[in-house]
């Protein structure tokens, strides 16, 4: 794929993660949302490598210009960062429902 | 910078090797002890150094922002450490492994690895309000985490652009090359990271997750939150103005937070959640001090220190009152408070007021020293602000019958507080002028005046909720990307 259709699609995603994140009113579409959001930010990182005619950034496969190993290695810790996050975010959404009932964020706001 | 790093090795190794042994403080307190031996060694700082050895590897430096950060999560971790010490389960240990990553914050000079400590910060402190299972602090802490996961994807954006266009991560490098803001992607590129900092670390329309969060969460937590790791956040954007041009942004952001903050606190009535928007508008002066850089970021690195060890002091008397009494409600706690806990809110009041000689004074004088009359204006409005707010804790101040048992925390943190006063008070002798002294005296003074004079007015000031604070967050991202575009 191009870098910048790379980019472009990276950009669509972040928008329509956050669209979902404000839209939704369930914390778990709330939660996919932020999740779809992040996956366009770590998409974005790898538009960033991308450089004209190169190879993926493996030793053995050059000679010739590899794409840009850094970013890639950032995408990594990236990645496992929101799998935590996810993971951790909805275990508090089992325990709300548990307690609370509801996973309604109009619902889950009222002062108890 | 190997000491530096062999700290917060060690801080990190003892918190995790603190799930297996007990009693659970005990590696702690280990942690503490190395971490004030590796602070003694690596004192008074160290020039940056690239960690990894071959050229490609993490940035480090010890700066006095470094020293004056790590000094505090110490003594802030001790004080929390003793409050909570029966505390059962993996409270310490993630109390010790997020405290480890604050001194990892510090020494940062790599905008990934900001990135990275940041996110680890984030998920202890959201394990942590939740901790007690109460399910207004569980929302609290998943509101936060939403909150602060949009805003790191807003910063990892941005560390993609600034790579992109510049080709590094080393926040040294970058301000080596001194990048305007001409190049559209470095511009855009700075305002998401900005913008991505801001809503980590709390400032006003960017991160309102702050308030309920640290409001909820228990005694020992909400004191580790509200003085060391909503510093973090600054750190970052102290640390981005140095390379990139966002020092008036940060101005900017400052003045907002300064009295968005103090308006929602002028009229909050649950005790804890008050205190928690004060650190929202304290955050203010250290924004101010940062942006203008120079002589105003060393009193900001000051007022820092200062507003970690006078906010931890009102939020764990704060905790104690609570604890004790079961009342969350300003009001209801007039003439119940045990001695300890009411002299501990006194002189938290008496420093956050800014009154002589404690070190809310002192540091506010390093911080104004030298500055233009307007920003002088903005900081001596937002002294008079704060004042009138905290006149409301005054009929807490005149302890009840009921005796109870004080922790010690509450002990550390007044002998610690007063103590640094005194010792940054005995090395500024611009601040023995008499002037000086009534300017203070007429700021607390004009503060309890205007308290009385809003004391009849009740304005419904817009309730803060997730999708509220989500959009306005986004809309301040998106507004502040816009106009570095447009100055640029």
């Amino acid at each position: 794929m191009d870098g910048m259709a790379a980019s472009a699609l990276a950009i669509a995603l972040v928008g329509l993660g956050l669209w979902t994140l404000v839209r939704r009113r369930n914390v778990i579409w709330k939660l996919l949302g932020l999740n779809v959001a992040a996956g366009g930010a770590i998409l974005f990182l790898v538009a960033v490598a991308h450089r004209p005619h190169a190879h993926p950034a493996i030793a053995e496969l050059g000679p010739g210009p590899s794409a840009d190993p850094l970013p890639h290695a950032l995408v990594l810790t990236a990645i496992v960062i929101h799998f935590a996050t996810l993971a951790l975010s909805l275990v508090y959404v089992i325990f709300l429902t548990e307690r609370r009932h509801s996973q309604d964020v109009h619902k889950l706001e009222e002062e108890r | 910078m190997s000491y530096a790093i062999g700290g917060v090795v060690v801080y990190l190794v003892l918190g995790i090797v603190g799930f297996l042994v007990r009693p659970r403080w005990l590696c702690g307190a280990l942690a503490i002890a190395a971490g004030g031996a590796s602070l003694a060694l690596w004192a008074p700082g160290f020039p940056e150094a690239v960690l990894g050895g071959t050229g490609w590897g993490v940035s480090v430096a010890g700066d006095p922002l470094a020293l004056g950060m790590w000094a505090l999560a110490l003594v802030i971790h001790g004080t929390a450490l003793l409050h909570e010490r029966a505390r059962p389960g993996a409270f310490h240990p993630l109390l010790t492994l997020l405290l480890g990553t604050c001194l990892a914050t510090v020494l940062s000079r790599d905008l990934f690895n900001l990135y990275v400590t940041l996110e680890l910060v984030s998920l202890l402190s959201f394990l942590l309000v939740g901790y007690e299972g109460k399910s207004r602090a569980v929302w609290a802490s998943l509101q936060y985490l939403i909150l602060a996961t949009v805003g790191m994807t807003l910063y990892l954006l941005g560390v993609g652009l600034v790579y992109g266009k510049l080709g590094t991560l080393s926040l040294s490098s970058i301000a080596a090359l001194g990048p305007g803001l001409s190049a559209p992607a470095v511009a855009i590129g700075a305002g998401l990271l900005v913008a991505g900092a801001a809503i980590k670390g709390g400032v006003f329309l960017f991160g309102l997750w702050l308030p309920p969060a640290h409001g909820y969460a228990t005694t020992g937590v909400s004191v580790v939150l509200s003085a060391v790791v909503v510093k973090m956040g600054v750190v970052v954007l102290a640390r981005l103005s140095e390379a990139l041009p966002v020092g008036p942004i940060l101005v900017a952001l400052g003045i907002l937070t300064g009295f968005g903050g103090l308006v929602y606190a002028l009229w909050e009535r649950d005790l804890k959640v008050f205190l928690a928007f004060h650190t929202v508008s304290q955050l203010g002066y250290l924004l101010i001090g940062f942006g203008l850089g120079g002589p105003a970021a060393l009193g900001a690195v000051l007022y820092a220190v200062a507003h970690g060890l006078f906010k931890g002091l009102l939020f764990i008397a704060a905790g104690q009152a609570i604890e004790t009494t079961g009342e969350r409600e300003i009001a209801h706690l007039a003439d119940r408070l045990a001695w300890p806990t009411a002299v501990g809110l006194a002189v938290g009041t008496w420093a956050i007021a800014g009154l002589p000689p404690l070190a809310g004074f002192t540091a506010k004088g390093a911080l104004t020293a030298g500055l233009l009359l307007p920003m002088k204006a903005v900081l001596v409005a937002l002294s008079v602000g704060t004042a009138a707010s905290f006149a409301k804790v005054i009929p807490l101040l005149r302890p009840g019958p009921k005796r109870e048992d004080s922790s010690g925390g509450v002990m550390i943190l007044i002998v610690v507080l007063v103590g640094f006063g005194l010792w940054d008070f005995a090395s500024r002798p611009e601040l023995r002028q008499l002037g000086k002294w009534a300017e203070a005296a007429g700021g607390a003074l004009g503060g309890y005046g205007l308290y009385l004079l809003l004391r009849r007015v009740r304005p419904r000031l817009p309730r803060i909720t997730l999708d509220r604070a989500t959009v306005v967050a986004l809309v301040g991202a998106a507004a502040l990307a816009a106009g570095l575009l447009f100055l640029g």
